[in-house]
């Protein structure tokens, strides 16, 4: 891989000079279809069918209805398979009682939208009357947002044909439209990003993500929502497969203000933020921790995220060194740090002094509390797994099931005050010792941080030995693990992992592990600026690329594959 | 008992306090024998399921004697009241065949899906086939409003054990406000009240609902293979909610037991001991109603999540992490602070054994027309046994299910359970369950 990423610094050159003029920081202005020629193809996978999660159904409602609507009900938990709930979206479906909540949502987004006037209706039937071309009108405009695509006429024309029944039960037009809304909103054309695989004319025998699926894809990366009216009506020109007119798109799209929250929605998921979610510390442990501490922790860190890579366009690698965050009260009071008068309100960016042991998104409390599976202390297995899983790609193998602890814990002195004296009975067991030597190390190095974030320097008036190796490397505690991130190429690789399989909805497989590399390279070669990684994606036929719906063969994971290399 | 002060009875227990009450169905809607309504319906078979996370201490909770009149080991104390109506299965296993034993998951899934499953652990997983709850609400919960009801103590809707195929499990209600207002919200109809209407309203919801099916052709064709299952997973529960309003369309049937309290306050869930154990009760005494008055006649209660994070206020270490770092302590034989939570567990049991079998219907009690299949995912969690899985089975089916007897398998798959249930509420299965968890060998001895 390394060999790869070197020979990226020829057009390296290219796109750093061209980085000094405005958008094109994000955007290197050569050709990218030159480019892509020399890339490497992905592993084409059938088009997908995933479940939108809960908040990119209340994005997607309120981008198309607007900000004022309330979704009501509680929707089915998301499952995070293989790094991701991105990829969990694309196995789940929806259970009974789940159908039920969706069917009341429709109702009464339905309800709001028409009574709110929210909709425009071009027609005023007499009484009694109904319009079909006019009601035809309006839900087809409606269901192409909501289904991101046109409406097939026998798909509008049932529509239309529920909103006919319902205005002649209630006597009214509107209450016609409502019904025939609430029927688009339960389709699972909506729940779902449906997508779509045609055949590709360029390619004989081949095959591509329909234009509007494309567009979806492209929408859901960049802003997390569904694409907007601009979007869909490229699509429907053949936009998307003219690599000038889909750049202008996709720049367009970064230059929103909704590429912000996609960038957060990328985060969320990629660092595991739903386990905030609920997420209770022990009180008479911590009795500064309480929800709203929770979510305070979990928003220094995406405002943290912002600013450095869509603010500042930074490199994805400084996130592991920064000093520049933002703060409040109750973060200065977990931090023991003094909170301006813009931060005892609200947010307010701060710099960590040199001599504060923070600097680097693992310092901050977003990483260091979250840990659902832990209430009263700190877990130094959980952090080193959530370290090799989430921010370098590496799966750690689960525990073996027939473990006989009864063979190294010492009865007579069960009370080990600290936590590396209490794992040293997993590198003891060699059925523990392989894969608690694959977190422990990196996890008791962040021992100097308790189950919430404050800083310690003792545990049980033990004092902590915060020492570890890292690939070999020996270091000191958090900011020395956090610099031999920020160096390791491991960390770029699988951001642009980790972005790729959120784009496309699956896990990297074998075939796709050149593109990878292909993307590593250009990323290294954009001096890693996540914005430029995004653009790329956004851009690229890998994004694209789709087989004919049919039978899914199982492919080598990419894990696997880079390991065997 | 009269109606009105049976009413402020269950009021009262919906304000708290933790008394149960028994709400018998009138003779006067009963027949002769006792056993069916005056209309020729017979009183109906309820089924549930009780989970409970980390399993057991072998030696103090297993019976050593065998068929009825079982002795009570220290930790099924809590269910001595009940021994006569609780079945108590030992020595069947979650034969795994070349499988992993996937810790906190394939023991679980082998009992309730009749196959060890191929992908999962402490977080959950998929399931090879569908929960047994599934089966038998297909085959006895179309009737009822809702097919069935997914429960959980600890505040977190992903805990459940109830699933079809796949990964997407049965979310569970976890706050007994919300289920309250989903059961006896505007939507109930109280099948003792005289006069009805057919709602037109709903008429129109369950038009919108059968029309949504006809997007499935076009969807089926343009999916891969692995995604059609969960298409047709997605329309079939469309259709569950579809005959779900069906059932506000008709006369509801009289239901004389059922009786609706107050909705109950709102309280702080999550996984310290104490508050999960009310909520199990509120949920329960939910649950209670629910069934009483035929809102549903399924439910699936669990308690916590496999790998059990209910915890001690103030204690730093939970259940589960409890279970693997605990010492057994030398003089007792046992790890007490993990044994402390099995011995609550089966206190919660016993808890909902005691709502339920307060309940009168016809000559016996809500208890005696169910049966409740209550299991744990492992044997010892410590080392995450799956041999001599901890099973029970509380009621009788109304008569078809001998009750109150210890039964061993000698070794046989924990499958036999769920086949034996199946077989006892009439549904036509003659085997059960996929490679080793297949069987064709019901349990004989509880069959009437």
């Amino acid at each position: 891989m390394m060999a790869k990423i070197k020979s990226g610094r020829a057009f390296w050159l290219a796109s750093a000079a061209a980085g000094l003029i405005g958008l094109a920081v994000i955007a290197p202005v050569e050709d990218v279809t030159a480019k892509s020629t020399a890339a490497p193809s992905v592993a084409a996978a059938p088009p997908g069918f995933r479940r939108l999660n809960e908040a990119q159904y209340i994005r997607s409602v309120e981008q198309i209805f607007g900000p004022a609507i309330k979704v009501p009900g509680r929707f089915d938990p998301p499952l995070r398979e293989q790094g991701l709930l991105a990829i969990g979206d694309a196995t789940v479906t929806v259970s009974a009682s789940g159908i039920e909540q969706y069917e009341l949502r429709a109702r009464e987004i339905a309800a709001q939208a028409m009574a709110g006037g929210k909709v425009s209706v071009p027609c005023s039937p007499a009484a009694g009357a109904f319009d079909a071309a006019c009601a035809g009108q309006v839900l087809g405009r409606f269901g192409r947002l909501l289904y991101r695509r046109p409406l097939a006429n026998t798909e509008l024309s049932a529509v239309v044909a529920i909103a006919a029944n319902a205005a002649d039960v209630n006597h009214s037009f509107a209450k016609g439209l409502e019904a025939g809304l609430s029927r688009l909103l339960m389709s699972p054309n909506f729940i779902f990003r449906v997508e779509r695989s045609v055949a590709d004319p360029r390619a004989p025998g081949g095959y591509r993500l329909e234009d509007h699926a494309l567009a979806s894809r492209i929408s859901f990366l960049l802003w997390d929502s569904s694409p907007d009216e601009a979007m869909l009506d490229a699509a429907a020109r053949g936009d998307l497969r003219v690599p000038a007119k889909l750049q202008r798109q996709v720049d367009r799209m970064l230059a929103s203000p909704r590429y912000e929250q996609g960038v957060r929605s990328f985060f969320f998921d990629m660092f595991g933020y739903e386990q905030f979610r609920g997420l209770a510390k022990d009180q008479a442990i911590y009795p500064k921790f309480n929800s709203e501490l929770a979510r305070d922790a979990q928003e220094q860190t995406l405002r943290t995220i912002v600013d450095l890579l869509v603010t500042n366009r930074g490199d994805y690698r400084d996130l592991f060194s920064t000093r520049k965050t933002f703060i409040n009260r109750g973060l200065g009071a977990l931090y023991k740090v003094p909170v301006s008068a813009a931060g005892v309100d609200g947010w307010a960016p701060y710099t960590f002094p040199v001599d504060q042991p923070r600097g680097g998104i693992l310092s901050l409390a977003g990483f260091l509390m979250l840990d659902p599976t832990h209430e009263g202390r700190s877990s130094p297995t959980i952090r080193g797994k959530t370290v090799r899983e989430l921010l370098l790609c590496q799966p750690v193998p689960q525990p073996p099931p027939n473990v006989n602890f009864a063979l190294v814990q010492d009865v007579t002195n069960p009370l080990y005050k600290t936590a590396r004296q209490r794992l040293t009975v997993h590198q003891e067991n060699p059925a523990c010792a392989g894969c608690h030597a694959l977190t422990d190390p990196i996890g008791l190095s962040l021992e100097n941080y308790d189950a919430v974030g404050n800083f310690r320097t003792h545990e049980n008036d033990a004092k902590i030995d915060a020492t570890g190796t890292f690939e070999g490397k020996p270091y000191t505690g958090l900011t020395g693990l956090s610099q031999r991130l920020r160096e390791s190429p491991e960390v770029p690789a699988c951001v642009v992992q980790r972005a790729f399989e959120y784009g496309v909805g699956r896990p990297a497989a074998g075939g796709d592990a050149d593109w990878l590399e292909f993307a590593v390279g250009q990323f290294a070669s954009d001096r890693f600026r996540f914005s430029a990684l995004m653009r790329r994606i956004a851009t690229s036929p890998a994004l694209a690329a789709a087989a004919p719906p049919g039978p899914v063969t199982t492919a080598l994971s990419y894990d696997k594959h880079r390991r065997n290399r | 008992m009269s109606h009105w002060t049976r009413r402020n009875l269950l009021r009262g227990m919906m304000r708290g306090s933790a008394v149960v009450v028994g709400l018998p169905l009138l003779d006067l809607f009963l027949d002769g024998n006792g056993e069916a309504l005056a209309s020729g319906a017979p009183i109906p078979t309820r089924f549930g399921t009780w989970f409970w996370g980390c399993g057991v201490n072998t030696a103090r909770w297993f019976p050593s004697q065998l068929g009825k009149g079982y002795d009570i080991k220290p930790e099924l104390a809590p269910i001595a009241p009940y021994r006569d109506k609780v079945s108590v299965f030992s020595n069947f296993n979650c034969i795994l065949d070349g499988k992993p034993n996937l810790v906190h998951w394939s023991g679980v899934m082998a009992t309730l899906t009749g196959a060890a499953p191929l992908k999962g652990g402490v977080a959950g997983g998929t399931s090879e086939q569908p929960t047994i709850d599934c089966l038998v609400s297909d085959h006895i919960g179309a009737g009822t409003r809702f097919r069935s009801l997914e429960l959980a103590c600890t505040g977190q809707t992903g805990v459940s054990y109830s699933m079809r195929a796949g990964s997407t499990v049965n979310p569970s209600e976890v706050d007994p406000v919300q289920l309250y207002r989903r059961l006896f919200g505007a939507e109930f109809q109280d099948p003792n009240k005289a006069e009805f209407k057919p709602d037109p309203a709903v008429m129109l919801r369950q038009s919108v609902l059968s029309s949504v099916k006809d997007d499935r052709d076009e969807l089926l064709r343009s999916l891969g293979s692995a995604d059609r299952q969960r298409v047709d997973q997605y329309f079939t529960s469309v259709r569950q909610v579809e005959q779900q309003l069906g059932h506000l369309l008709e006369k509801p049937a009289p239901a004389e037991a059922c009786v609706v309290g107050r909705e109950p306050g709102k309280a702080e869930l999550g996984p310290t001991w104490d508050v999960a154990m009310r909520t199990h009760d509120l949920l329960g005494q939910l649950a209670v109603m629910a069934l009483s008055c035929n809102q549903t006649r399924v439910f699936n209660m669990a308690l916590s999540i496999a790998g059990s994070n209910l915890r001690k206020a103030g204690d730093p270490v939970a259940f589960h992490e409890l279970t693997h770092e605990e010492p057994i302590d030398e003089k007792l034989g046992y790890q007490p602070k993990s044994t402390f939570f099995i011995e609550r567990s089966m206190e919660t049991f016993g808890s909902m054994l005691k709502m339920m079998d307060g309940v009168k219907e016809g000559a016996g009690t809500l208890l005696d027309n169910s049966l409740i299949l209550a299991t744990s995912e492992s044997n010892f969690a410590k080392i995450h046994s799956v041999d001599n899985l901890p099973i029970m089975v509380a009621g009788s089916a109304g008569g078809k299910w001998k009750a109150g007897q210890h039964i061993s398998g000698n070794g046989d798959p924990s499958s036999r359970v769920g086949l034996t249930i199946q077989q006892v509420l009439g549904m036509p299965v003659t085997s059960w369950g996929d490679g080793a968890m297949r069987t064709t060998k019901p349990i004989s001895e509880v069959m009437a």
